[in-house]
């Protein structure tokens, strides 16, 4: 760590500079390709009725005690009854993600597009950084940091005695790579699809099973200890008059 | 449901727009975003900007959005004319959009032909049948023609798939009460308290459907949720104070006084009804006392 490394301007003028616009420019002909290929998606009856039984359900139990007993054991019993009850699944049925999705061409279809548009690119321009800008110091960052940094900022150069605040090209990459999308959602408007953090996240979390929520949602509502609370209601509506008439 | 900010904002534009203050767009905006029939106001205002193609082309893509809103304003309005014209320039900027075809459903609709517009409404559902406009319509088309029971039929229809749509269920529990099917209102009544149980509005509407329906165990529940509304109200809804102190009346007709809390809370409706008339209209002051010694409220 002696000396200062001088860095040619030249690698700013063509590593520097066109690493970043080449992304830029990336991450916009994605945007338009995926508009391109992506079909609107037409939601199954089963699943948009599901959503509302569970919107329902989740209000009576919350507002369970307005109503009176009697109407609602008769909702409960609408909606957890063993036979035909809206929220009761049959054990049989209960499909686990996996096997739908592969009875469903239309949805590996869409997965694959959405894979398409997001592993390709991205292989690419990595593969082409990697050939081209190997090695390369590309940038110097104006503050000191920790040897912590070292591996993220200085991808690809295996020296341990070169300064932290140095940045390699292929790290500059991956800078670029998750801090362009600011940038992005000021060009290409608010929602753009070239958000990568949150489709990763999304990945993971994939396989989500509204069976499920629909059983969960049953187990909570047979708990419901049923309280009607309009006897309160009169007290108050007493005491709220009293002070109306004395006032 | 519109907020109170959003509420004076509203008010503010249009007062604005009326005294020609600009904020025109501004003002039909708001009005989209909250969903409120100004067909009257929409109409005029709009139909003057599409008129100028200069504040037209000003808008930029938003221009279409113009278009629709004033074309459905004005087919409220009977300007069925203007609104075809509307309808055309969509047409031929957006062919074969499903949303343009709602407008031109609608504006057979709107002409009265009713069997076409079915046609029309039914043909667009089988392209995508989670428009829940489209499932509306057809419930509005009936209740057009006096059709109450083929309104609830559709709107059964709506609601076995939109369960969670609450204005549904209150257009549902208001025809059930205007056919008198009270059992069918009241079951309503309770899904829209399910929803929103802080509205006043619905303890009072489930009240007065339950003190119609009679019987001791309902009328006990109609004082309850008068009672609520009371509560809810500050005890300024006339119409809550009026039911609260007449179902007790019928509960405690042919018994003797022997419930101290009902008739606690009777003799205090009473005296706040006193108060508010007194406040509000003294001529009749007189007309409410009689009222009340028929109930034999006031002692």
């Amino acid at each position: 760590m002696a000396e200062d490394l001088v860095l040619d301007t030249a690698i700013r003028d063509w590593v520097l500079i066109p690493l970043s616009v080449v992304m830029v420019l990336i991450g916009v002909l994605r945007y338009f390709v995926s508009k391109l290929m992506r079909s609107d998606q037409v939601p199954d009856l089963k699943i948009v009725k599901e959503g509302q039984v569970i919107i329902r359900a989740r209000n009576l139990r919350a507002a369970a005690n307005f109503i009176p007993a009697k109407s609602f054991r008769a909702r409960r019993h609408y909606y957890s009854n063993e036979e035909n009850g809206l929220l009761h699944v049959p054990k049989g049925q209960a499909q686990n993600p996996q096997a739908q999705m592969f009875s469903d061409p239309n949805m590996a279809m869409d997965m694959m597009k959405k894979n398409l548009s997001m592993i390709i690119p991205q292989t690419l321009t990595f593969a082409w950084v990697n050939f081209f800008f190997s090695g390369f110091v590309a940038a110097k960052i104006p503050f000191p940091l920790t040897q912590r940094f070292r591996a993220m900022l200085q991808n690809g150069i295996d020296l341990s005695t070169v300064d932290v605040s140095y940045v390699s090209s292929r790290s500059w990459y991956f800078l670029n790579l998750f801090g362009l999308r600011g940038l992005f959602s000021l060009i290409l408007g608010e929602d753009n699809a070239t958000d990568d953090t949150q489709r990763m996240m999304q990945m993971g979390g994939f396989g989500f099973d509204p069976t499920r929520s629909l059983g969960a949602e049953k187990d909570n509502l047979d708990i419901v200890q049923h309280e009607w609370a309009l006897p309160k209601f009169e007290q108050r509506a007493e005491s709220v008059l009293k002070k109306l008439v004395q006032k | 449901m519109v907020s109170k900010t959003e509420d004076e904002q509203l008010i503010r534009l249009e007062n604005q727009v009326e005294n020609g203050g600009g904020g025109t767009w501004e003002y039909l905006s708001l009005v989209r975003k909250l969903k409120l029939r100004r067909s009257d106001k929409v109409f005029k205002y709009g139909s003057a900007i599409l008129a100028d193609p200069k504040k037209r082309s000003a808008l930029g893509p938003e221009e279409w959005t113009l278009y629709e809103q004033v074309a459905i304003a004005a087919m409220d309005c009977q300007h069925l004319d203007l609104a075809k014209g509307y309808i055309k320039v969509l047409q031929g900027k957006f062919r074969e959009s499903k949303r343009v075809g709602r407008l031109e459903a609608m504006l057979l609709e709107a002409k009265g032909l009713w069997s076409e517009a079915e046609k029309a409404y039914s043909s667009l559902l089988e392209d995508n049948q989670f428009d829940q406009v489209i499932h509306k319509r057809r419930v509005a088309m009936a209740k057009a023609q006096g059709n109450l029971a083929g309104a609830i039929e559709w709107l059964n229809k709506y609601l076995e798939t939109f369960m969670a749509d609450h204005d549904a269920w209150r257009e549902l529990a208001e025809i059930y009460v205007s056919l008198q099917m009270y059992k069918q209102a009241a079951f309503c009544y309770e899904e829209l308290l399910l929803t929103q149980p802080t509205i006043p509005l619905y303890h009072l509407a489930y009240a007065d459907v339950l003190y119609t329906l009679g019987g001791l165990e309902n009328l006990h529940a109609a004082k309850k949720y008068y009672a609520a509304t009371i509560d809810l109200t500050g005890g300024k809804n006339t119409r809550a104070l009026f039911g609260c102190g007449s179902a007790i009346a019928q509960l405690t007709r042919g018994r003797n006084r022997d419930d101290k809390d009902n008739s606690e809370l009777q003799s205090l409706s009473a005296a706040a009804l006193e108060k508010a008339y007194k406040q509000q209209s003294p001529t009749k002051v007189s007309a409410l006392s009689s009222a009340l010694r028929s109930l034999k409220v006031s002692s």
